[in-house]
């Protein structure tokens, strides 16, 4: 009973200002009806609602609103201008939570870009872009070998002077051979 | 719990998925699949004009060595492992061995070898796009240049 009256004294402000769901609302009326202790509670309550009330019109009731409601009206219906609202359209759509959605897009883009290429073969802007190759190391194994790289169709070719070792120590020369690059 | 659930959190762990994802799948595919090599041999001289219709994909890159013909002599497609060596007969009693050893920025390492019977011709290691291809000239034959064109593919 005890612990029933604490937690009616807790919600008499609620129900007095009709917030409680109706189940809830009739279960507290019956006790506060029935305790003498809650009903009194339930009377300071509402003692002290009225002089809140009375204190609050009694001053409301020489405050000028008109002036202030003139203004708020003002301020929501003036046209505003273009960069304004820009700002505000920003301030709207680039907040970080909004923002969250871009990160995996960005990614998914970066990387379909970068996969491009094995999937059209004329996609040169991923991993592709860069297209020559790289000798890393060669060994002629005594033979002139030269290596060229022709950039506008990106080709590495390395030619072998498989004929011209002994010509080249005689004459000091560089392999002329039978190529024509 | 609630800080696995909440959309930001969810959003950021996506994210990481799908860069370690992107990451990681395509070197892993590749390093299982091998390596597919297409060798075409091409006999470049000057005793006559031609270009041999089969080598019109490689026009250009042919036009950088400047013969008055080419003839596809012979074409030779060897799917390999990673580290595993695959022999391809050169004509004039030559052969090339090439050896793909690693995928790396959409770059395909090949280690080749061109020898003549027993004695190396030469040794070298390039490095090419996937799907791309070198050309490795210079041995004489039938009174003109043999070119070789090598090409590595990895799906």
């Amino acid at each position: 009973m005890k612990t029933d009256c604490k937690t009616v004294k807790n919600s008499l402000g609620a129900w007095l200002d009709g917030e409680l769901s109706a189940s809830e609302t009739e279960r507290i009326r019956m006790h506060v009806e029935g305790c003498p202790s809650c009903s009194g509670e339930k009377e300071q309550w509402e003692r002290l609602q009225v002089s809140l009330r009375g204190v609050l019109e009694g001053e409301a009731s020489g405050v000028a609103f008109e002036p202030f409601w003139d203004g708020v009206s003002r301020r929501i219906f003036a046209e505003r201008p273009w960069y304004a609202r820009l700002w505000d359209w920003a301030g709207l759509a680039f907040v970080p939570q909004r923002l969250a959605w871009a990160i995996p897009l960005v990614i998914v883009a970066l990387l379909a870009m970068f996969s491009l290429d094995q999937f059209f073969a004329g996609w040169h802007w991923g991993s592709n872009r860069g297209n020559g190759s790289a000798v890393d190391s060669i060994d002629g194994h005594g033979f002139n070998v030269a290596v060229f790289r022709e950039s506008k169709t990106k080709t590495t070719v390395i030619w072998l002077f498989e004929n011209q070792e002994d010509e080249d120590e005689s004459s000091g020369e560089p392999a002329s051979a039978e190529s024509s690059f | 719990m609630n800080l696995l659930v909440s959309p930001r959190r969810l959003n950021l762990l996506f994210s990481l998925w799908l860069v370690f994802w992107g990451g990681s799948l395509e070197a892993a595919e590749k390093a299982q699949q091998g390596v597919q090599l297409n060798i075409g041999t091409i006999l470049a001289s000057n005793e006559s004009d031609g270009f041999d219709s089969k080598l019109s994909k490689m026009k250009n890159q042919l036009e950088v060595i400047k013969y008055r013909s080419y003839h596809l002599v012979k074409e030779e497609n060897q799917k390999v492992p990673w580290n595993g060596n695959a022999v391809f007969e050169i004509p004039g009693g030559r052969t090339l061995m090439v050896m793909p050893q690693e995928y790396r920025n959409n770059r395909v390492s090949l280690k080749v070898r061109l020898q003549e019977g027993e004695k190396p011709l030469l040794d070298t290691t390039v490095r090419i796009r996937n799907r791309g291809n070198f050309l490795l000239g210079g041995p004489a034959h039938e009174g003109g240049v043999l070119i070789l064109s090598i090409s590595a593919t990895t799906q």
